[in-house]
């Protein structure tokens, strides 16, 4: 094993904030490489066109959403959105989305940022009832980050989602603006 | 306890003259209270509801017994890159509970609904976790139960918790064993 993989990361260097132009460099080192958007409905970005659109015309149609920095340099993005944009019955609930770069796997980042994205999100919209996130069933890892996080895994939805050619079954996980009073 | 013969139940479109059977069920509150629907409240409310909503509808038929209206299936598919997928529902008039008509209904159209809706991978339903019969409507016509989805919608001014089930274009199909 190469010494660089056993490297860990002191969490206290994580920061979350807004996504600015001036990380459109960092930006591409996770968007280029294949083995990041692997579940996600998008394929990696060929031009540094495609990154400075997605900051500065994509990134704002979250309800909210972060960069995800290590010491201030952004190594992957963190959203939300209302679940009533694609269902107006689903006015109280928010989806949740993430991707960190591939050499950050691994290391408890992911893990560590969704605990606190998850009480920011009840902090910010007092009225939200539901937060969830809906996983590739081959993507253990993404599974993984969401239990340690405290995320009830409710089921798998067969054939959920059809992207890049296939259908997808994806695992639904929820957590609720009351599991967070009986949790850390 | 079934005394009806199921061979009498079939699926068609709504007609403009199933105003009055319509307005038996879909004016009765026991029938609509798991619905989105607004509970009929007159004829000329329910023919307005099979002119502009049921008639001109993606996928909505009348469930029939002797061709007469007595509830009814409908399948809503999603848009774009999500129209793999559709939700089904379902109502059989009050005095006909109890007796397998939802359960053959639901069983009738399924093949339909896949032969039909052409980009289709994924039928699902949703219901609330006290409707038992209604899951069992659909265990009985091979949907899957995939889980329970917590405070998953708002229903008539509540957040309701879901059940959500499904059944696959890939799944075997019902077979019809209504002469059993």
């Amino acid at each position: 094993m190469e010494r660089d993989r056993e490297e860990s990361v002191d969490l206290a260097q994580i920061s979350l904030r807004p996504l600015q132009l001036s990380d459109v460099d960092d930006l591409m080192v996770w968007t280029t490489d294949e083995k990041v958007p692997k579940f996600c409905t998008w394929e990696p970005y060929s031009s540094k066109d495609q990154g400075i659109d997605f900051i500065q015309n994509k990134a704002c149609e979250f309800l909210w959403s972060r960069a995800i920095c290590l010491n201030d340099s952004a190594i992957g993005f963190i959203s939300m959105t209302s679940s009533s944009v694609t269902d107006k019955s689903r006015g109280k609930s928010v989806e949740l989305g993430y991707v960190l770069g591939s050499k950050y796997w691994s290391k408890g980042i992911m893990t560590y940022v969704v605990k606190q994205v998850k009480k920011v999100a009840f902090r910010e919209f007092p009225h939200l009832e539901r937060l969830e996130a809906l996983v590739d069933a081959e993507n253990v890892g993404s599974q993984r980050v969401l239990e340690k996080a405290g995320f009830h895994r409710e089921g798998v939805l067969r054939k959920y989602l059809f992207f890049k050619g296939k259908s997808r079954d994806m695992v639904i996980f929820s957590v609720l603006s009351t599991d967070l009073n009986h949790q850390d | 306890m079934s005394n009806l013969d199921l061979s009498k139940i079939s699926l068609r479109p709504f007609k403009l003259s199933d105003v009055d059977d319509f307005l038996l069920w879909a004016g009765d509150d026991q029938v609509t209270q798991n619905l989105r629907w607004k509970t009929c409240g007159s004829r000329e409310e329910a023919l307005a509801f099979i002119r502009d909503v049921c008639i001109p509808h993606p996928w909505r038929r009348s469930i029939c017994l002797d061709d007469r209206s007595i509830g009814f299936v409908s399948v809503y598919p999603w848009s774009g890159d999500d129209r793999c997928k559709a939700d089904i529902g379902y109502a059989v008039a009050a005095d006909y509970w109890g007796q397998g008509i939802a359960t053959k209904a639901v069983k009738m159209a399924v093949p339909q609904v896949f032969n039909d809706l052409s980009h289709l991978v994924r039928l699902q339903a949703f219901t609330s976790p006290e409707n038992k019969a209604s899951q069992r409507v659909l265990e009985k016509a091979g949907f899957l139960k995939e889980g329970l989805l917590r405070k998953y919608t708002y229903f008539k001014g509540n957040i309701k918790d879901s059940v959500v089930f499904s059944f696959l274009s890939t799944d075997e199909f019902p077979h019809d064993d209504s002469w059993k």
